[in-house]
């Protein structure tokens, strides 16, 4: 029973349509990331001007980074995948 | 840099502040209040070590799964874990209550961009209260501080600060000296 269940899971995930909705839900959830990311950016902007501190610029930093790897992701997933 | 409770703090400044404004208190929430997304970030970064003995458990190998895909889960997962980190100590770092000779400066950040910034004149504190509870709260020192102002126009709640019984007295005091310094006294 096992291997029967194996063999079924095999056919299923090396199908070209599972692959295809893989690859839809990878692409969605990179893009809703990216749109997290830039909403950080302006939250960090919003955070970092109403309370000024040593490190706040670092902080602005880290989103705009982060940000540019989520579209850079993006691209690439489509590419690669 | 990173701690709850400073007096005298430096090289820090809020919008609005007046030039010669001097920060007295720095008040956060307690570090330990950190621990929820502490863990569920490391519980999302775990998950790749565990998934690969979970498949296998229930009879399935993830060498069927082509390796890109793999590494887009992988990357995936990462990210939520980065993301919940950065999130979390966000939070903490920028939700702030700041004393000055003049007023409470309390600021607050919750998700998505909302920001509140409640501002009571010390010289209008009539009442302050502090809570402990909890074994963490009690353990570790750390509750929430009540401050009421005349007319009860506004109320500042400072939540899981360290040391809430100190922070009470002492704006309490701040807002005598204050309230002396406006009669001229």
């Amino acid at each position: 029973m096992p291997e029967v269940t194996q063999s079924l899971a095999a056919k299923i995930i090396t199908s070209n349509y599972f692959l295809v909705i893989i690859k839809a839900a990878i692409l969605l959830i990179l893009v809703f990331y990216a749109i997290f990311a830039l909403i950080i950016i302006k939250q960090v902007s919003s955070m970092a001007k109403t309370f000024v501190t040593t490190i706040s610029p670092i902080f602005a930093s880290v989103a705009v980074i982060n940000a540019i790897f989520a579209l850079i992701l993006i691209v690439l997933a489509v590419a690669v995948l | 840099m990173f701690h709850a409770y400073v007096e005298n703090p430096e090289n820090l400044r809020f919008e609005g502040q007046s030039p010669d404004e001097k920060i007295l208190l720095l008040l956060r929430a307690h570090p330990i209040t950190n621990i929820p997304w502490i863990f569920f970030s490391l519980v999302f970064f775990l998950v790749p070590f565990f998934v690969p003995r979970l498949a296998a458990f229930f009879g399935f190998s993830l060498n069927l799964i082509p390796d890109t895909y793999l590494l887009a889960f992988l990357i995936i997962n990462y990210l939520i874990s980065l993301a919940i980190a950065f999130e979390g100590f966000l939070y903490w770092y920028f939700n702030v209550t700041l004393i000055t000779a003049q007023k409470i400066i309390d600021i607050d950040f919750e998700p998505v961009l909302y920001k509140g910034v409640d501002l009571a004149p010390l010289p209008k504190i009539e009442e302050t209260d502090s809570k402990t509870a909890g074994i963490f709260g009690t353990f570790f020192n750390f509750g929430n501080v009540s401050v009421q102002t005349a007319g009860a126009t506004v109320a500042i709640e400072m939540k899981n600060v360290p040391k809430p019984a100190i922070v009470a007295d002492l704006i309490l005091d701040w807002a005598g000296v204050a309230h002396q310094h406006m009669r001229g006294i």
